[in-house]
């Protein structure tokens, strides 16, 4: 697992309180939302909010969102991308 | 009041702003309630003790967010998604003036998430941190699992 990817992992398991799950219990291609790691579309802020103060790259809108938080591995490229040189 | 009636789709006897007095769209609003002995819930809340239960306060303030939106939400309610912190540190009776004020605390999408203070002249009698999805139904996921909780 890349230093990121594990980094996105404790990332959301710290921000939406997944407390009993351990960054080796999320897969990379696992849906964030719906079936998956079974997020509520209501956490969808929060994980806005995590990636920003945490990777410094902002989600601006909806339709960004929807491609950024597909899968661990699809966040991961997202910050990638994005993040501050 | 006809802004309020404008504004939110809620009507007696679920309609918990009588007026606004501050609106800056988007980022804060303050509106009003007063309390009067004719609301119908004090006849049961409580017998001889008539006081405001807290979730109403928490459900004005919800009320009072819709004003951050610019436009009505004519038929379209919003949803109070979340209470992720909510105080009450003194009760409200009939005949207290609520001063109900709002502040955007952050915001993605059709989600946004308020810091909510009901005041009564000057005393603050609830502080809540609300999250409000607006302007759309609410279509959530499957739930997650969580600490000391769900199966």
């Amino acid at each position: 697992m890349t230093d990121l990817k594990l980094a996105v992992k404790e990332m959301i398991i710290q921000r939406l309180k997944l407390e009993d799950m351990t960054a080796g219990d999320i897969e990379d291609q696992a849906a964030l939302f719906g079936e998956g790691l079974g997020l509520d579309s209501i956490d969808a802020l929060e994980l806005v909010l995590g990636v920003e103060q945490t990777f410094g790259v902002k989600i601006e809108d909806e339709a960004a969102g929807l491609k950024a938080f597909r899968n661990v591995e699809a966040l991961t490229a997202f910050i990638q991308e994005h993040k501050p040189a | 009041m006809n802004l309020v009636l404008g504004q939110l789709p809620h009507r007696f006897p679920f309609l918990f702003v009588d007026r606004v007095l501050e609106r800056e769209p988007s980022l804060r609003v303050v509106a009003e309630k007063l309390v009067s002995m004719s609301e119908p819930y004090l006849q049961g809340h409580l017998p001889g003790r008539p006081l405001v239960p807290g979730v109403l306060m928490l459900e004005m303030l919800a009320q009072t967010a819709a004003f951050l939106h610019e436009d009505s939400l004519g038929e379209v309610p919003v949803f109070l998604a979340q209470v992720l912190d909510a105080r009450f540190k003194a009760p409200a009776y009939p005949g207290d003036r609520l001063r109900l004020e709002v502040r955007t605390d952050a915001a993605f999408g059709s989600l946004q998430r308020i810091d909510g203070t009901v005041t009564c002249e000057g005393r603050v009698l609830c502080t809540a941190k609300l999250l409000l999805k607006m302007g759309a139904p609410m279509e959530l996921a499957p739930k997650v699992r969580r600490a000391g909780g769900e199966p």
